[in-house]
């Protein structure tokens, strides 16, 4: 199991869909990593080379934000919304959604799991 | 959608002469608008502006931060104060 970027340790998978396990970087940046680097992105990456690791690390260090960079990247952007007191903060605060989405029904992923309130009107009653 | 940038930020011309006449008189008042679309540009920076809400003036302090932002982002319209009967549960 080759290691990269820290902590990650992508292993059986081909070598693009591996890179993918590093916070940060998706389909096109992995495609593109194995571009410059000259790797074979269909192969799989225990077969990687030291060689060719350090080649993938330098590449995410020079021209990629990701792993806890990244992290603390977003972290910086939401809490730089709070502070200004903004409607995007107000709604980061509250853990709702924060581009307009409806909250009437859906927003399960900003509000979590379903509070049941007792005595509030179901679909079925409401008909 | 954003906007076009060939446009440039959405600035209300009113309101940024009034800034522009306080940047030249040194004065310190609040400055009253309903242009809650005006994006903040760099020169609003230091101003104080009373942001109209559909009710009330919100008053805000303009800070460096704040630039690209839209005045209106600033004054919030609704107010929530909880479903009926949360209160009953506190008890």
């Amino acid at each position: 199991m080759p290691r990269l970027a820290g902590v990650d340790i992508p292993g059986e998978k081909i070598t693009v869909v591996a890179l993918q396990y590093i916070h940060g970087v998706g389909a096109k940046i992995a495609k593109d990593i194995c571009e410059k680097a000259g790797l074979d992105p269909q192969a799989r990456s225990k077969e990687l080379t030291e060689d060719q690791l350090s080649k993938i690390t330098s590449i995410l260090d020079s021209e990629y934000v990701i792993e806890g960079q990244l992290r603390r990247q977003v972290q910086q952007n939401v809490a730089r919304l709070k502070d200004i007191g903004s409607y995007r903060g107000l709604r980061h605060r509250r853990g709702l959604p924060v581009r307009g989405q409806r909250t009437k029904t859906n927003a399960r992923t900003r509000k979590g799991p379903r509070k049941t309130v007792a005595g509030k009107k179901s679909v079925k009653e409401m008909r | 959608m954003t906007r076009s940038s060939k446009k440039g930020p959405y600035v209300d011309e009113k309101l940024f002469r009034k800034v522009q006449k306080q940047n030249e008189t040194g004065s310190r008042e609040p400055i009253k608008t309903w242009a809650r679309a005006c994006t903040i540009v760099p020169e609003f920076i230091g101003r104080t502006f009373m942001i109209h809400n559909g009710k009330i003036f919100h008053k805000l302090f303009v800070t460096e931060d704040m630039v690209g932002h839209k005045l209106g982002e600033f004054a919030p319209t609704r107010m929530f104060r909880g479903h009926s009967g949360g209160a009953k549960k506190e008890a």
